[in-house]
């Protein structure tokens, strides 16, 4: 009887959804990886300026996947309950085609190619889909070459620029540590979407690209360049032996630990090995541009989360307002200081509390400004399996690099036609 | 016949009373599921125009049945799945009719025995997943530890497409056959003792017992199970997903986790329901041979 | 003879102890670790320096209280709803003259075969229309649905085995058909109903898709959604993952161990054996 009762109760106090107030409340949507808590912070501030609004802060699953299942779902079913939505970089294209994000450009009006042109041209770029802004850019990410300062002190070699030199530095520490748990370089090579960046960044830093002008470029000769620096690498032995099994943290797991001598990881790793206790790296750590091919540039891969703002919103202007403030400079900085978030704006690397608290911010400014979309398209998601798929077989050696590169070829073709 | 005549000319009431009974199941089955099952196939004969998903979905017949025929990996994943149900599904009735015999021993505290069989069960499977997919590590993982200490070269599990598949294989086993040994436990509680003891009088070994008294006195919970573990196993899903992602390239990937990146990450709802309408008849020719023994068992004590 | 005995009695139980309880047991020990310690090569089985630092984060980063409280409410009572729900139907099925039997039963089945994945989006549909998102409704009733084939079958399958003389003879006494289910039927298949629950009660308890697609409130997470949010884009915490996870495990073993002891054992003796 008492469980009895304490279901009825249960029932009752809960049936009920959240009572409507007079203000208006706007619902935001973010990954637990995101730092909630800094959003919760940001939207007080929101909620102070604005005393009309409440912000509630939805915390979705905490990988991009996670999240994506959610999203589909109550998107697909044109639910009403999200107005501002955070997305991943390479999303604008699918929801800018399935009709999920409301377009901006009537909102900014004649000032829109004045407000794009203050971001960081890869966002003002990665949000613009068939010309229409379909997200705002909240903060930024990308890949950087983690190096060891001490080790290549000790063996007195430069930073590396090219992939060739970096695979020699890395061989030469390895041999001279005799340290068997020491690996020369590491990156993405789990079936996981950063395994496409592992593909594209050799690929374009030996001049290729997937794409030229909406045709599929995987026939020229540069195609097989990722394919082939990787096997050399793993010859070589600098590449760990179960490089297909690597998803991204344990790149920074490694690094932590002192067992890596360079790493191709995202921005978050930073402070990670800065400030973990744990950390047996701390003051040791360098950040540079990528490697890439003696007649090539450095590339990497862009990251980083938009503000979208839900086509079936009921407060859309009321939340364009929000989104817009979202994504100023003001909130750039507040992200950059409480939560170490790259700023969408080059000017905001530059603002001295920013430094004091992220120093590594002056390089990292170089790299973002080299830093490329993946290719955007509606199908992405189709593009990046493909891509990961085969890179990942390739690198567990159960697809050679013609039979990687044909199945990627054939797999790719029908997606962009 | 050993019907009662009472029982006999309340025929009528009786069915009355028996639909009655299975009103309250009916309609939560009418309201939950019959609409997103309808949906399902109404799903399957549409296509959306993947370069303008927005516009009203066609009606395009059987088309997507029909890619599914000329889909590489469509019967890659299948025959995968096929593989996994071939093996687990066995796998699973072996090991885990062997934990329910011994569970069946008389110990004095039953819990540590109980939670034994049901920690496998209990904990959620993404995590068994994950759980298994770290032991199953390079170099930080226990089984190659283990291998290590032996002095074997310890292998990269996870990124050979056959040692792969065999790592998932014994996750699956161990999770799966929790839910075995609980089933067949319960069956082999209602066997009433007095049996063995006429057998032991008898002078029956007691490997004589187990196949005159228990296997029979088990075969109707042997058969539950084996249902549902072939159902669960076609759906096999979590655990690849956590362990491997269906790598190296896609070749530890099953049937549901295309469905999966078919409707949720590549949102082609018509295509994932017609995968999912196919991976349902396969799951009923897969449980028909059950059934059929079933109906004929049912048709006996009917008579 | 005896010696033999008990011997064999302490291997089976060391067998299934160590099967069942070594990914448990490795998640404990985790769960008293840093992550430097996961880092080391070769590994460590012991805690090289125990701490409880992983409990104190996995009860402040997150409302794991709350999340498991939700996980008690909706599987506790989508297993009372289903085992309920379940029995009748068994009945029906097994013991009352009923036409199209096998046909109802392989409907039943039907259900199980459909991949929950592809019936997310009308579902979630659906509890829109009813207006019971983020209630437990919203999970209770999908959850007693999913697990109502299995409680089904299982508890058919034990209500066969039922000589239909004792429930004759009930009736004889002056009970009614549904009060000889309750009285007799159900308590001499308290094994096979125990099962159901257990089936039914885990089913809940794990599930992930549903929980995260109807629940969109942090307070109506359940413990299965609510654990994943531990876990970042890219970095998994396995110490403060394994100490969630032990918090999760816990309640639902003592449970079952206590309800195991208590309430079928004494059925069970009094019921079979007796």
């Amino acid at each position: 009887m008492k469980l009895y009762k304490l279901t009825l109760a249960a029932l009752l106090l809960l049936a009920f959804p959240l009572s409507a107030s007079a203000q208006t409340t706007l619902r935001i949507f973010t990954g637990g990886q995101q730092r909630p808590d800094v959003m919760r912070k940001i939207a007080d501030e929101y909620q102070k300026k604005n005393p009309n609004v409440k912000v509630e802060v939805e915390v979705g699953g905490a990988t991009s996947e996670a999240q994506q299942q959610y999203l589909s779902t109550v998107l697909s079913s044109k639910d009403s309950v999200l107005d501002v939505i955070l997305i991943d970089v390479i999303r604008p294209a699918q929801w800018a085609a399935q009709g999920w994000a409301e377009p901006l450009d009537s909102y900014l009006g004649a000032d829109k190619a004045k407000i794009m042109a203050q971001y960081l041209k890869a966002y003002a770029d990665a949000d613009q889909v068939n010309g229409k802004l379909i997200a705002l850019p909240y903060f930024a990410d990308s890949q950087f070459l983690y190096y060891r300062k001490d080790l290549l002190e000790k063996y007195k070699r430069p930073v590396p620029k090219t992939w060739d030199e970096m695979m020699d530095t890395a061989k030469a520490i390895m041999d001279g540590e005799k340290n068997s748990n020491l690996q020369g370089f590491s990156t993405a090579g789990a079936p996981i979407e950063g395994t496409v960046c592992t593909y594209l960044v050799p690929l374009w830093g030996a001049g290729g690209e997937l794409t030229r002008e909406g045709k599929l470029n995987l026939d020229a000769p540069q195609a097989r360049e990722p394919f082939q620096l990787y096997g050399r690498m793993k010859q070589s032995g600098v590449l760990p032996k179960n490089i297909a099994e690597i998803p991204t943290d344990r790149i920074r797991i490694d690094m932590q630990a002192g067992n890596l001598v360079f790493g191709m990881t995202w921005s978050y790793v930073w402070n990670r090995l800065e400030n973990d206790a744990d950390s047996k790296v701390k003051g040791k750590i360098g950040v540079t541009t990528l490697p890439h091919d003696p007649g090539g540039k450095s590339a990497t891969c862009i990251g980083g989360w938009q503000l979208a703002v839900s086509a079936f919103s009921k407060n859309k202007a009321e939340t364009v307002k929000f989104a817009r403030w979202l994504s100023s400079p003001e909130v750039s900085k507040m992200q950059a200081i409480l939560a170490s978030h790259m700023p969408v704006f080059p000017s905001v690397y530059k603002d001295p509390e920013v430094l004091k608290a992220n120093p590594w911010f002056s390089e990292a400014l170089l790299v973002v400004e080299g830093a490329k979309s993946r290719p955007v398209t509606a199908q992405y998601p189709q593009v990046s399996d493909v891509i990961r798929s085969n890179m990942n077989a390739y690198l567990a050696g159960t697809k050679t690099t013609d039979v990687a590169l044909g199945d990627m070829k054939s797999r790719l073709t029908p997606l962009f036609r | 016949m050993t019907e009662t005549s009472i029982v006999k000319h309340k025929d009528l009431s009786e069915r009355t009373l028996g639909i009655l009974l299975l009103l309250p199941a009916a309609l939560l089955l009418l309201v939950i599921v019959v609409y997103p099952i309808a949906t399902l196939f109404w799903n399957s004969l549409h296509s959306a125009d993947p370069n303008n998903p927005q516009a009203e979905e066609l009606f395009v017949g059987l088309d997507n049945y029909t890619r599914a025929f000329v889909d590489d990996r469509f019967w890659n994943s299948t025959l995968k799945t096929v593989l996994y149900v071939v093996v687990t599904v066995p796998g699973a009735l072996l090991v885990g009719l062997g934990l329910a015999l011994l569970a069946n021993q008389p110990f004095r505290v039953k819990w540590p025995v109980r939670l034994g069989l049901l920690l496998p069960w209990a904990l959620p499977l993404v995590f068994a997943g994950l759980i298994f997919r770290w032991f199953f590590e390079y170099k930080t993982g226990v089984v190659n530890d283990w291998l290590a200490a032996l002095g074997m070269e310890p292998p990269q599990w996870l990124s050979d497409p056959t040692l792969a598949f065999w790592a998932i294989c014994i996750a699956i086993t161990w999770k799966a056959s929790s839910f075995m040994a609980l089933m067949l436990l319960a069956g082999l509680q209602t066997i009433p003792r007095s049996l063995y003891e006429a057998a032991e009088v008898d002078g029956a070994t007691s490997w004589q017992q187990f196949v005159e008294i228990t296997l029979p006195m088990l075969r109707p919970a042997i058969f539950v199970a084996l249902i549902f573990r072939t159902i669960t196993a076609v759906q096999t899903f979590d655990i690849p997903y956590a362990m491997t992602g269906g790598g190296p390239g896609d070749a530890t990937e099953t049937l549901a986790m295309y469905i999966n990146k078919m409707t949720l990450d590549f949102l082609d709802f018509g295509y994932g329901s017609a995968l999912a309408a196919l991976m349902f008849l396969i799951s009923m020719v897969a449980t028909s041979g059950y059934l059929r023994y079933t109906r004929r068992s049912a048709a006996r004590s009917g008579e | 003879m005896n010696w033999t005995r008990s011997k064999i009695i302490w291997i089976a139980a060391a067998i299934i102890v160590v099967n069942g309880f070594f990914p448990a047991v490795w998640i404990l020990l985790t769960s008293f670790k840093t992550e430097t310690e996961l880092l080391q090569v070769p590994i460590t089985y012991l805690p090289q320096a125990a701490t409880l630092d992983n409990y104190i984060a996995a009860f402040t980063a997150q409302p794991i209280l709350r999340f498991m409280w939700n996980s008690v409410v909706v599987a506790g009572l989508s297993t009372a709803l289903c085992v309920l729900v379940s029995a009748l139907a068994a009945y029906a099925l097994t013991r009352l003259k009923l036409p199209h039997r096998n046909l109802i039963m392989s409907l039943l089945l039907a259900v199980a075969m459909f991949p929950l994945i592809s019936l997310m989006v009308p579902l979630f549909k659906l509890m829109r229309e009813l207006g019971l998102l983020n209630t437990y409704l919203a999970l209770i009733l999908p959850y007693t649905v999913l697990s109502m084939p299995i409680c089904t079958l299982v508890m058919a399958s034990f209500f066969q085995d039922i000589p239909s003389d004792l429930e004759a003879a009930a009736m004889i006494d002056g009970c009614s058909r549904v009060g000889a289910l309750f009285k007799i039927v159900v308590p001499l298949s308290a094994p096979g109903v125990f099962t159901a629950a257990i089936l039914a009660f885990v089913n809940a308890w794990d599930e992930f898709l549903l929980a995260l697609t109807m629940m969109n409130r942090v307070n109506m997470r359940t413990l299965s959604v609510g654990i994943t949010l531990y876990q970042g884009e890219f970095a998994f915490p396995w110490p403060l993952i394994s100490a969630a996870l032990i918090v999760a495990i816990v309640p639902i073993c003592i449970l079952i161990a206590v309800f195991q002891e208590r309430v079928v054992g004494g059925l069970t003796a009094g019921g079979v054996k007796g």
